[in-house]
């Protein structure tokens, strides 16, 4: 079956490539775009994300999926794909480096206050339209992350947006392990009534039980070591595996990154003493509002941040955000970036990175770099992905003008040096939809124009419950499965 | 580092103008301003490059590129910047919230189904946090709504700035709220709605006795607040603002008024007011739009659905002003209703409608227009300077005035966080902070 249907893909994918590709809001029936064997993008604005900077009147030349060279006056390898980009803006596609946008069934895994044995790698939604939508603002890559339930949660994934793919290849395989940690009201359970409240309920009990598992992994660790192997563990009982201690072993011995949700000084400052206590680094702090306060420790110490930038108020956690945060954390050596953790906000990352720019003056390619080179970096794909220089991913996105402009729009989003995203394709893919919808009324209509099959008129009994909003001025969506429109409701209080 | 020294400048330039305004008390006009130098945008006209625009009490006196300069006006140079009205916000709980997940700051939504009553401005905490960030954005007006029941009070048109609500009041009541049960799309005899009717009903019965009464014909009627408070809306004194969201809550919650004979009707509603663009036309309906930042309403809707609504409203002729969505994340958040607007226009919308529809567009539909929205004599002079075009994420605001004051932006309290932290960094680290 898996067969047929990728065989059906790929017959597709040969056909639309001479006629013309066309993609579809269904994953699984959206044929994957081909991987031409060369491309090369003339006269456009470059921005590398590398010391180059921004260049004017620039090629670039993609080779199999991989950047093959970016400069003046390129030549064209045989048979390349040319596209004019005169008067377009080429960049680094974006990397939102906190992003619960397609996972399925649930984000949070609200029980025990530690489940660092959950997996997001098991739950990858593949079918989540927000890949498609996000490919139409520019992003290429995402980092799917557990919500902020528990102090320590679960492990996460790092996808890039290979609409079509199914959930194994949307996997980053180059980005190393990461964990989610999360610290202050979410896991101390501030904003909501629980029936059976857990410990930790304060700071300094998220603190402590952090400190203690840790003690516990590390004996964990210990005691697998000190089994002996072969012959000799013949006579002896072996430790009972324990899939959460093990994933926080692999913390403290610097295999597997932490990406800690913080708000708060206080608490950033008291994760990065633990670790410092127990000889590694906190890779990133998420949202890390009041990362400024705290600059020169988290530089310091090696701490990435990476933040909303202007969210503010909606929690007295969140009272002393500021949207200069990033220019602050930035002029202080912090390796600095802008994530969404919403899947509309993540369609106009973009406006985000402007944004560092108008609060604290942040240069426009450095605040550029800040939803792009440095999110690949805190990912740990910095090496692979983020910049427009020789070797690296051709995951780019071309703009009709200036990217870090209100009046700027995606034309197109390539990923892998496949175009997943083409503004002209989406229009084609309209006219599908719109076809295909006549159709179906017409099938639902009879020549009278009453419905069809439908006398008892009792539709609305098993039809799927619509999901509402009814927070301030409400939202009514239709259509989307619950995964689609799934956050971190520990995180933002209901609203969004 | 043009912040710090521009928060400098400004702190100066106020202190001095303080000072000249206690020295020259009762000798000069000191409340008359004079800037000079900057390209003027009316909004309602054309741009003036190197023009001059007069304050006098507050209000805007006289613009153009040849005015005279009273004797005696302060004489601030804006050479190479652009002056704009204030944004004026068309709906937002700015200043009865504060942060949303602590009630005792929240004051966006009462209990029960009928609030006809409550007016709004009286909760409205002047000395919010968040009013001097929104100012810092350029939102310097704000009409502040109700959020709570099917009939949810009267809002009001504020001042960002004041010592107290009563000050900040521009324009109270400014109509009243219905939230539209969505249920009544195919249900005849919804319960809200029913609800909603019955104290419509006795609230003309009540106006008829009242009336009856006055010209001497029976006894008044009891007193009766929530009954009371809508003869306005009955009268015709006060819009209805018709809250719907859906296009078929829209147009059950449009067929609804005009069946119960409301003519002065304003929708606020989701992006999906494109749907029923050609009748908001033909019915010269004004529409808030809330979120062109939204998801598309359908999951196999276009990505840009919402980002292209405002330019469909605007080729089929509706009056209309943008909003975001006025509560949760968004009410904080104010300072960025420029940017919506300005991303309609990447998605068709003009950029002189975009403009105008958070600023003039707004006023005129919230009945304001005499007083804000746009550079004209008369006005309140309540208007930024920017470096660049108010619609771009990357200009940045240098300096606001209200009803012709000067306001300090160090009250944002981003910026004096920005400030503080910005220099102590820089100390921890043995770095110069300029």
């Amino acid at each position: 079956m898996r067969f047929l249907i990728t065989l059906m893909f790929f017959s597709l994918a040969g056909f639309s490539a001479s006629a013309e590709w066309t993609p579809d809001i269904e994953a699984w029936n959206s044929p994957m775009p081909e991987q031409p064997a060369a491309v090369i993008i003339r006269n456009a604005t470059i921005w590398t994300g590398t010391d180059e900077r921004i260049l004017e009147n620039a090629d670039l030349v993609i080779r199999n999926g991989r950047i093959h060279s970016v400069g003046h006056g390129l030549s064209a390898p045989r048979n390349a794909i040319e596209i004019d980009a005169e008067g377009k803006h080429v960049t680094p596609g974006i990397i939102d480096a906190h992003s619960h946008a397609a996972i399925l069934g649930g984000v949070n895994e609200a029980s025990r206050i530690s489940t660092a044995d959950v997996r997001i790698r098991d739950v990858i939604d593949s079918e989540s339209i927000n890949i498609y939508r996000q490919l139409a603002g520019g992003v290429t890559a995402v980092n799917l992350l557990h919500g902020s339930a528990n102090a320590i949660g679960g492990q996460m994934s790092v996808i890039k947006m290979r609409w079509g793919a199914n959930p194994a290849d949307l996997v980053f395989e180059a980005a190393p392990e990461g964990i989610k940690f999360a610290l202050g009201e979410n896991p101390k359970q501030s904003n909501w009534q629980v029936d059976e409240p857990r410990y930790p309920q304060t700071r300094h009990g998220v603190e402590q039980i952090i400190r203690e598992k840790f003690q516990q992994a590390a004996d964990y660790r210990q005691s697998m070591d000190d089994m002996p192997r072969g012959r000799a563990a013949r006579d002896r009982v072996p430790p009972r595996p324990n899939h959460e201690l093990a994933a926080i072993a692999e913390v403290i011995h610097g295999e597997r990154d932490v990406h800690s949700h913080a708000y708060r000084a206080d608490e950033m400052l008291a994760l990065m003493r633990l670790a410092e206590q127990f000889d590694f680094v906190i890779k990133t702090f998420h949202h890390v509002l009041e990362g400024y306060k705290i600059a020169p420790q988290m530089a310091e110490h090696g701490a990435a941040g990476s933040g909303f930038i202007d969210w503010w108020s909606f929690k007295y956690e969140a009272r002393d955000a500021v949207a200069y945060n990033m220019a602050l954390m930035h002029e202080s050596g912090v390796l600095t970036g802008i994530h969404s953790d919403n899947p509309e906000l993540a369609r106009r990352m973009n406006l985000e990175a402007a944004k560092a720019v108008r609060y604290g003056g942040v240069d426009e390619h450095e605040a550029f770099k800040m939803i792009s080179t440095w999110p690949a970096d805190q990912l740990g794909v910095g090496d692979r992905t983020g910049r427009l220089a020789d070797g690296f991913d051709a995951d780019l996105v071309i703009w009709n003008g200036h990217p870090l402009s209100v009046y700027s729009k995606v034309e197109q989003t390539w990923v892998d040096g496949r175009r997943h995203f083409d503004l002209e394709a989406d229009l084609r893919m309209r006219e599908q939809l719109e076809a295909e919808h006549a159709e179906l009324i017409a099938l639902a209509l009879d020549e009278n124009g009453n419905e069809n099959g439908n006398d008892n008129n009792n539709a609305g009994e098993d039809s799927a419950p619509e999901r509402r909003r009814v927070h301030g001025f409400a939202t009514h969506l239709t259509g989307y499965r619950d995964s689609e429109l799934d956050h971190d409701e520990y995180c933002i209080f209901h609203a969004h | 580092m043009t912040n710090t020294v521009f928060s400098m400048l400004t702190k100066t330039t106020r202190s001095l103008a303080a000072g000249t305004l206690l020295l020259l008390a009762g000798i000069a006009q000191a409340d008359v301003t004079a800037l000079v130098g900057a390209t003027l945008h009316p909004v309602s006209s054309e741009s003036i490059d190197n023009g001059t625009l007069i304050i006098r009490d507050g209000r805007i006196e006289a613009l153009g590129d040849d005015i005279d300069i009273p004797d005696g006006a302060q004489i601030i140079e804006l050479d190479g910047l652009h002056v704009y009205p204030g944004f004026v916000h068309p709906a937002t709980q700015l200043g009865i919230t504060e942060i949303a997940s602590v009630a005792g700051t929240v004051d966006t939504a009462e209990m029960g189904n009928i609030n006809a009553a409550v007016r709004v401005e009286v909760a409205v905490n002047h000395d919010s946090d968040l009013l001097p960030v929104s100012i810092s954005g350029g939102v310097l007006s704000a009409h502040v709504v109700p959020g709570g029941g099917l009939i949810r009070g009267s809002s009001a048109v504020m001042n960002l700035d004041g010592w107290s609500w009563e000050d900040m009041v521009i324009n109270a009541p400014v109509g009243m709220h219905i939230s539209f049960p969505s249920g009544a799309v195919e249900d005849d005899e919804n319960e809200d709605l029913q609800r909603i009717e019955r104290v419509i009903d006795r609230a003309r019965h009540w106006k008829q006795a009242s009336e009856a009464a006055k010209a001497g014909n029976g006894s008044a009627p009891a007193r009766n607040d929530q009954l009371e408070a809508l003869v306005p809306l009955l009268s015709g004194e006060v819009p209805l603002f018709l809250h719907a969201n859906r296009y078929d809550v829209m147009e059950t919650a449009l067929d609804w008024a005009q069946e119960q004979e409301f003519d002065n009707i304003i929708l606020v509603g989701d992006p999906d007011v494109r749907y029923i663009a050609e009748r908001l036309a033909s019915d010269d309906i004004p529409v808030i739009m809330s979120r062109v930042y939204a998801m598309p309403t359908r999951r196999w809707e276009p990505y840009d659905m919402a980002y292209s609504a405002a330019a469909r409203l605007d080729e089929a002729g509706v009056r209309f002003a943008l909003t975001d969505s006025g509560g949760g994340m968004d009410v904080a958040n104010a300072r960025n209703l420029p940017f919506q607007a300005g991303s309609a226009v990447a998605h068709g919308l003009t950029h002189e409608s975009a403009l105008k529809s958070v600023t003039l567009w707004p006023a005129e539909i919230l009945g304001v227009a005499d007083q804000l929205g746009s550079l004209e004599p008369g006005k309140r002079a309540s208007l930024f300077v920017a470096d660049g075009d108010p619609l771009e994420v990357t200009t940045s605001i240098e300096r606001v005035w209200i009803d012709g004051q000067e306001f300090d932006l160090m009250r944002d309290r981003h910026r004096r966080l920005y400030e503080r932290y910005r220099e102590r960094n820089a100390r921890a680290q043995g770095r110069d902070p300029e």
